[in-house]
């Protein structure tokens, strides 16, 4: 029994691998190289002249720069409005927490499509429409609702008596939330931050809505653009800009399984 | 100072900290939701002001040809995502759960996952591709299909990329069954062993039932993460050819961004929303369920 399971898995794993195994492959040939009728034989390896070629002509040199700065500044911002929601509404007893909390929440629980036109609208009026601080602005609120929600769970975790304690020893309850609440939550925000890095760096609707030049568009539009002139970029160098741009992704998901694995049980992504 | 005393200092401040998050959710995120339902019953191009059409978008969405289209292929998604992924996801982690390479072995179904929709549709385009990868592999071993157009006509299109989205999506699911069946208790399950269960009959009769509340999950997440199809579609097909294997997601930002039609794009948002909300319902109140008992 244990066998045939094994061996389930093994051909199944392969199949699943299959995809993986032509990307790479394909984005190593050479542009002169490829040839469609034999896409499953490896040839040569031109992979990092391919990365110069998708990093030159999708102009990912300055994609790549601003979408780090998204999946970093956003998600710390949320982190932070996010904790401090939840420190309001446990520690502080905010009145009616548990509605607040609700509302709070339920910022997400509908499709992104709900918000875009009047988001695309409304940049457009104030200026932020094509602006990294404007992709920035949208990033954090995206991410806020999940980081409260995470953030007033845990914060439920921690006895009560280290507030009293820490009001007692004559700490505001600005420094009590910075110097004693952040420092104990520190897994909880890594958790958080790389859940929400991941979803920023992966974003495509948001940035194809709110965005258009080389400058402001986050990494995924851009690649879009890539592959959709088939005719001026190479196959080789589509499936490189492809590897490229996962590469970051899947060696944070290696990293920090654990963190993925609690965040799906909280029902994100 | 007493407890009550402690509890007025920190409701009086409390929403000083809470504010921040209230603001940006309600500006950026509950402002627009109500503009958009606003303009659902509008015909409106966003530019001239939004004029009231009443239903009117609305009825568009059930007899406008390509709309029903985008209804049904919608529809075909959130069939094709509650299935294949699903099914899968608990095979492989019924499979590895208790296995000694276990970890291992669920890794090639994960990896995939830490890749976006947008690379996903790139990899899956190129491997559909007329006479590419498939194609290839298939007249390799002798079988039918060599030569398929895969994304070429409906509704072959949406099958092949639900196809691709189940690559990506069956290990996520894998590893929530697998969270389930670790909170199965372990000492029923040893006495129903010892009784002479086993295989298919010991996952019927003792696992499946404990894992209802976690199926419960991942298809509640399946039915929201289907209808908001998008990325894949738009990198794969952009919708077409035509609108062959255009999803109502993809024709809420083609009606928008394309036609100017912001009133039907809206239409089509508010009620891509409600039948969301409709299947959130379904694993919400288990998760608000689950914060209000510890809190």
């Amino acid at each position: 029994m244990s066998r045939v399971k094994t061996a389930v898995l093994i051909v199944l794993g392969l199949i699943w691998l299959a995809p993986v195994y032509l990307l790479v492959v394909n984005a190593s040939k050479s542009v002169d190289g490829y040839d469609a009728k034999t896409v499953w034989k490896p040839a040569g390896f031109s992979l990092f002249a391919n990365f110069g070629d998708a990093w030159s002509k999708a102009a990912l040199g300055d994609t790549l720069v601003a979408t780090t700065m998204y999946s970093v500044i956003a998600p710390v911002l949320a982190v932070l409005i996010g904790s401090a929601a939840g420190y309001a509404i446990v520690v502080l007893r905010l009145k009616r927490g548990f509605l607040w909390f609700v509302f709070i929440f339920g910022g997400t629980i509908f499709p992104l499509q709900m918000i875009l036109m009047p988001l695309f609208s409304g940049y457009a009026n104030s200026g932020l429409y094509d602006t990294r601080t404007g992709m920035i602005i949208v990033y954090t609120a995206i991410s806020v609702p999940f980081s409260a929600f995470v953030m007033r769970n845990f914060f439920t975790g921690i006895a009560r008596s280290v507030f009293e304690a820490a009001v007692v020893d004559g700490g505001g309850l600005f420094r009590i939330f910075r110097s004693i609440y952040l420092p104990m939550a520190g897994s909880a925000l890594a958790a958080i931050f790389i859940l929400q890095a991941t979803f920023v760096w992966n974003d495509l609707l948001l940035g194809l809505t709110l965005s258009q030049s080389d400058s402001v568009r986050p990494i995924m539009p851009a690649l879009t653009g890539l592959q959709s002139t088939y005719g001026g970029a190479s196959l080789p160098t589509v499936l490189a800009g492809g590897l490229l741009v996962s590469l970051p992704t899947v060696i944070l998901f290696l990293a920090a399984q654990r963190f993925f694995s609690r965040g799906l049980a909280l029902g994100q992504f | 100072m007493s407890n009550q005393a402690l509890d007025r200092t920190g409701a009086r401040k409390a929403p000083l900290f809470g504010l921040p998050a209230v603001a940006v959710v309600a500006l950026l995120l509950y402002l627009p939701l109500v503009w958009t339902t606003y303009v659902s019953f509008t015909d409106y191009d966003g530019l001239a002001s939004p004029m009231w059409s009443g239903l009117a978008n609305y009825k568009a969405m059930f007899s406008d040809p390509d709309l029903i289209g985008a209804l049904v292929n919608t529809l075909l998604w959130v069939v094709g995502m509650v299935t294949l992924p699903v099914a899968l996801g608990l095979l492989i982690a019924v499979l590895t759960y208790g296995h000694k390479w276990g970890t291992w072995l669920r890794l090639p179904f994960l990896l995939p996952y830490a890749i976006s929709g947008v690379a996903v549709g790139v990899i899956w385009g190129f491997v559909l591709q007329p006479d590419g990868a498939l194609g290839q592999a298939l007249g390799f071993f002798g079988l039918p299909g060599a030569h398929t157009g895969w994304l070429q006509a409906g509704p072959g299109n949406t099958l092949m990329m639900i196809v691709a989205v189940t690559w990506q999506a069956a290990g996520v699911n894998a590893l929530l069954f697998v969270v389930g069946l670790q909170s199965i208790p372990a000492e029923p399950l040893e006495a129903a062993r010892l009784d002479g269960a086993e295989g298919f009959s010991l996952f019927r009769h003792h696992l499946w039932p404990q894992l209802r509340p976690i199926t419960t999950v991942v298809i509640g997440l399946s039915i929201v993460g289907s209808l908001k199809t998008f990325d894949v579609v738009w990198v794969m097909t952009q919708g077409g050819p035509g609108t062959s294997s255009e999803t109502l997601a993809l024709s809420m930002y083609k009606e928008t961004f394309v036609l100017n039609d912001y009133g039907q794009g809206a239409a089509i948002a508010l009620f891509l929303s409600l039948v969301t909300f409709a299947a959130s319902i379904l694993y919400l109140r288990y998760q608000l369920g689950d914060a209000r008992e510890q809190g």
